[in-house]
């Protein structure tokens, strides 16, 4: 028998092995993976099935998990669509060959630099053609320069601070309008209520995009009259806002807004309420246009506002298989079971953007793809793609949305409105 | 400024990083261990009470005793079988050990649970008890009672039972201790299961107040040990003391200096090492009065 020590120390190996494997029964593998087709959506398509002369590989580095995962899963779900869809119509015609779209993910855990060391590894392991965006400034910013060094066109939604568009880069593409216009729409809405806004306070995360939406809205707002009382920036990733939101009390501003992304947007209202705070109107640059915002606050997201990319409520006529606005909305529900938020629709439009370029420079060279996608100019469901000379999509406009009854509805501006503003907020006990 | 409600803000999270901090002290002061894997030990904890919630619906004060009985075994059987290796090291090793530890678990969570944020939302939360102009969240008023509850239930531990007394012992002479009989491994297995035992009702608490995720507990390990610093080693009062007084600052920094706010934190253990290093009521033993 093993003597007294050596029994300890086979204790004390064994206790932590054992750890590892019961914990390790959790561990999920979190890279690519496309989940099975509905039968509806097979049901409603008629799916080629016939042969492709070649593939062509999507990368795509993305917060799966982490604070940044419910949009990037979104983003996935509108690039699996887009995938599915246009494979489904013959794929890709690229100079008379027909190509197949793949698409392979890793997740970036909403680290910034592990999505860039995971857009090296797709580049230079996996072979990809091209590059599809991941989400959040902050990991744009840091896969842009990977893209720019081995030229390899990116074309993202997810990103769109000005700053990432400032380094002369020529490889990456942005579908979405840039940060500076976020929350512009909503100062616009908010004076055009009664009784008009005289004050504002901004809370803003420390991340490029949340500080360039803050700049802009600040200085749009001050311009326009508004009296900023209360401006701070927290580091990002904070959820604990209980003093600033205090401190906003006291100061009894009638709008509020704030910039940073959709885990403190959960936050500021699920304490707002617990420290009875109340704005005539609060807004969020992201948060409230994801279904989860009003899964997870349910009555309590009832009047919040937000600067949106997209809904599908516009009008929009497109040149792609999805066409308008309703039609994806439709086809989006019938394949993932709820709503697209725009982040989704964003990613969609990215490989749209692909694809139209694709068929123009008509071979996958990355370098002819790259100077066609530069020359686009079209009309999608998403609204107008066309970039300026850095490579930012400055002339599709922003609309806002607000939640009301537990719906999102299209407020402003007003010839692309399906609803009324809701405004002001009524006092958290009277909901 | 709204300044009482600022106040209240400050003692309901101070006092909760109290408690935080009064498992660290205690395995400090008595096993002269800076135990590294305190965050984990508190992640560890939140994570239990939510699966607890979202998966059997008890609610997280209830599950309050399993979790802290739960945090206690895996302390004890940590101490007795891993750290019990290190104790007569350089303090370097233990450093060593104890982060290795921590990275371990956390890297093992963010595997098996994902870098997703969690919160468990009992029925009461996001409300408030209303007093006047001023409110308090129900949560964080539960956190409160908790805290000074047990911090008052170790202190009479301590004080007034045989294995306390015994703790209090080996901290202050461990030779001596033993001459009296006090089995002294067994003390330190004991002391920092009981450590880990508070770090999980914090653990617990801050499950319902704040959302987390494996990788959002690592501040906790500096925050109690510039707590314990400042209120000074050996003293229970002075956990209590650092605590509150760390709710307030970091209350009012985040008022007017919400982005420098970790900055002022340590920039107050650093003010504090430099200038009474042994902390405001530091003593031996934690001994009484």
């Amino acid at each position: 028998m093993l003597d007294k020590s050596t029994r300890k120390l086979f204790l004390a190996a064994l206790t932590p092995a054992l750890l590892i494997l019961i914990l390790l029964q959790g561990a999920v593998v979190r890279s690519q993976g496309s989940p099975t087709q509905s039968p509806t959506m097979a049901a409603t398509l008629m799916a080629y099935t016939g042969p492709f002369d070649g593939t062509l590989l999507f990368g795509i580095p993305v917060a799966l998990t982490g604070s940044l995962s419910n949009e990037g899963n979104l983003s996935r779900e509108g690039y699996e669509l887009w995938k599915e869809v246009y494979n489904n119509a013959g794929g890709i015609m690229v100079g008379g060959k027909r190509y197949q779209i793949v698409t392979k993910y890793y997740d970036d855990e909403s680290s910034a630099q592990k999505s860039a060391t995971l857009a090296e590894k797709l580049i230079k392991e996996d072979k990809v053609n091209f590059l599809l965006g991941p989400y959040g400034t902050s990991a744009v910013l840091q896969v842009s320069t990977v893209a720019e060094k081995h030229q390899i066109p990116m074309i993202e939604g997810g990103g769109v601070a000005e700053s990432i568009f400032s380094q002369g880069y020529k490889y990456t593409f942005l579908v979405a309008s840039p940060a500076k216009s976020y929350l512009l729409g909503v100062i616009d809405m908010a004076l055009a209520q009664t009784p008009a806004p005289t004050t504002v306070t901004i809370l803003s995360a420390d991340d490029p995009f949340s500080v360039e939406v803050a700049d802009s809205a600040k200085t749009y707002a001050q311009n326009k009259g508004l009296k900023l009382v209360y401006y701070q920036k927290y580091p990002s990733n904070s959820t604990d806002l209980r003093a600033p939101l205090t401190e906003a009390k006291g100061k009894n501003a009638d709008l509020f807004l704030n910039c940073g992304h959709f885990a403190e947007s959960v936050a500021i209202m699920q304490q707002a309420k617990e420290l009875d705070f109340l704005a005539k109107a609060y807004a969020f640059s992201v948060g409230p246009s994801l279904p989860n915002f009003q899964t997870t606050l349910k009555a309590n997201a009832n009047y919040v506002v937000d600067g949106t990319q997209w809904t599908a409520d516009l009008n929009y006529n497109g040149v792609d298989l999805f066409k308008s606005p309703q039609a994806y909305h439709q086809m989006y529900i019938a394949r993932w079971g709820h709503g697209p938020p725009y982040q989704s629709a964003s990613a969609t439009v990215s490989g749209i953007a692909f694809v139209q370029a694709l068929q123009a420079a008509e071979t996958i060279d990355p370098h002819a793809v790259r100077d066609q996608i530069a020359k686009l100019d079209i009309m999608t469901f998403y609204g107008q793609v066309k970039f300026d000379s850095r490579g930012v999509n400055i002339y599709k406009p922003m609309v806002v949305e607000q939640w009301q009854n537990g719906q999102k509805v299209t407020i402003w501006p007003p010839d692309v409105a399906n609803g009324k503003p809701l405004w002001p907020a009524p006092a958290w006990d009277k909901r | 400024m709204d300044f009482v409600q600022h106040i209240i803000n400050g003692l309901l999270q101070g006092s909760m990083l109290a408690l935080m901090a009064l498992g660290f002290s205690l395995v400090w002061g008595i096993l002269h261990i800076v135990n590294l894997s305190h965050a984990a030990t508190i992640m560890l904890a939140a994570f239990l009470t939510y699966f607890l919630w979202s998966g059997l619906g008890l609610d997280p004060l209830l599950s309050l005793p399993i979790t802290m009985a739960a945090l206690f075994i895996f302390g004890f059987l940590l101490q007795k079988y891993v750290i019990n290796f290190v104790m007569k090291a350089p303090p370097l090793t233990t450093f060593l050990l104890t982060y290795g530890i921590e990275t371990l678990l956390v890297s093992l969570a963010l595997r098996a649970w994902t870098a997703d944020m969690r919160q468990s939302k009992p029925g009461y939360a996001n409300t408030s008890l209303v007093i006047g102009n001023l409110q308090l969240p129900y949560t964080q008023l539960a956190g409160i009672v908790v805290s000074f509850g047990l911090t008052l239930l170790v202190y009479l531990y301590l004080d007034h039972t045989k294995a306390g007394r015994a703790i209090r012992a080996v901290a202050m002479d461990r030779v001596a201790a033993r001459l009296m009989g006090v089995n002294i491994s067994h003390i330190y297995a004991l002391t920092f299961g009981i450590g880990a035992a508070l770090a999980g009702a914090y653990g617990a608490l801050l499950s319902t107040t704040n959302a987390f995720a494996p990788n959002s507990f690592s501040i906790y390990n500096i925050l109690a040990f510039s707590i314990v610093v400042l209120g000074g080693l050996g003293s229970i009062p002075g956990v209590l003391m650092g605590g509150v007084t760390f709710g307030l600052v970091y209350e009012f920094a985040g008022t007017y200096l919400l982005s420098q706010r970790d900055v002022i934190i340590f920039g107050i253990l650093i003010l504090v090492l430099v200038v009474k290093p042994t902390g405001l009521l530091g003593r031996e033993g934690y001994g009484g009065q």
